[in-house]
């Protein structure tokens, strides 16, 4: 499944990543690069280093933030929640 | 500061926008030497219930896209727990229909995947309030029209 490691990788390393927290962390397979101020700098960084192989970016939060949309849509979703 | 105003549908703010790889993307393909998918022309509806800009996956598959993220989302089809959601990096340009503005454009834009839209909505994506962040709106209920100056 896509990024199911990053995201494991992201769980486990939450105790630590919590420091920066609001920052995005870029995860690759199980290591954390680097944590950026913004999404742009962390999504530019992700395709500098890892091209088109997969790669997460993610912001920090100690309790996962949910957004809300009002229409009757259906995520899609490769990754289990 | 530049703006348009279009006019209110039955639907509410719609307006057809473009979706392209992100910047970033375009740079690490053309480096890899892969071709560069074509922006693709997509009807949105602007949407402040949305917290999140949100596409259909026809869009993002013709861009080829793979996710780089992973958001919860909760929607009226979810139930009362949120699900997990891929997110995916794209740029997106609306242009003005005034030709001596320039486009309103976002080089890299986080949005999430969202089944039903073309079957149930009649649109292929949602503009949400993060790119409203960007954005001053009016919605002119009497005039029939809605504004966005950025």
């Amino acid at each position: 499944m896509a990024l199911e490691k990053e995201l494991e990788t992201y769980k486990m390393k939450l105790p630590e990543l919590m420091k920066d927290e609001g920052k995005f962390v870029l995860i690759h397979g199980d290591r954390v690069i680097d944590t950026f101020a913004s999404y742009e700098d962390a999504i530019k960084e992700g395709y500098k280093g890892f091209g088109i192989n997969p790669f997460l970016v993610k912001q920090i939060h100690s309790i996962e933030q949910v957004q809300f949309i009002s229409r009757p849509l259906i995520p899609c979703s490769t990754y289990p929640s | 500061m530049p703006h348009f105003t279009l006019s209110l549908t039955q639907q509410g703010a719609i307006l057809i926008a473009v979706v392209g790889v992100s910047a970033a993307r375009a740079s690490a393909l053309k480096d890899a030497n892969l071709p560069i998918p074509k922006y693709e022309k997509v009807t949105a509806m602007v949407d402040t219930g949305a917290s999140s800009t949100c596409i259909d996956p026809s869009v993002l598959l013709a861009l080829n896209l793979t996710p780089t993220g992973s958001v919860l989302v909760k929607t009226p089809s979810t139930g009362l727990q949120p699900v997990s959601a891929d997110q995916y990096d794209v740029s997106l340009i609306v242009p003005s229909s005034d030709t001596s503005h320039v486009p309103l454009a976002i080089a890299t834009l986080p949005v999430i995947c969202c089944n039903d839209f073309l079957q149930s909505q009649g649109f292929h994506a949602l503009i949400g309030r993060d790119v409203l962040s960007h954005c001053i709106l009016i919605y002119n209920g009497g005039e029939m029209t809605f504004t966005i100056a950025y």
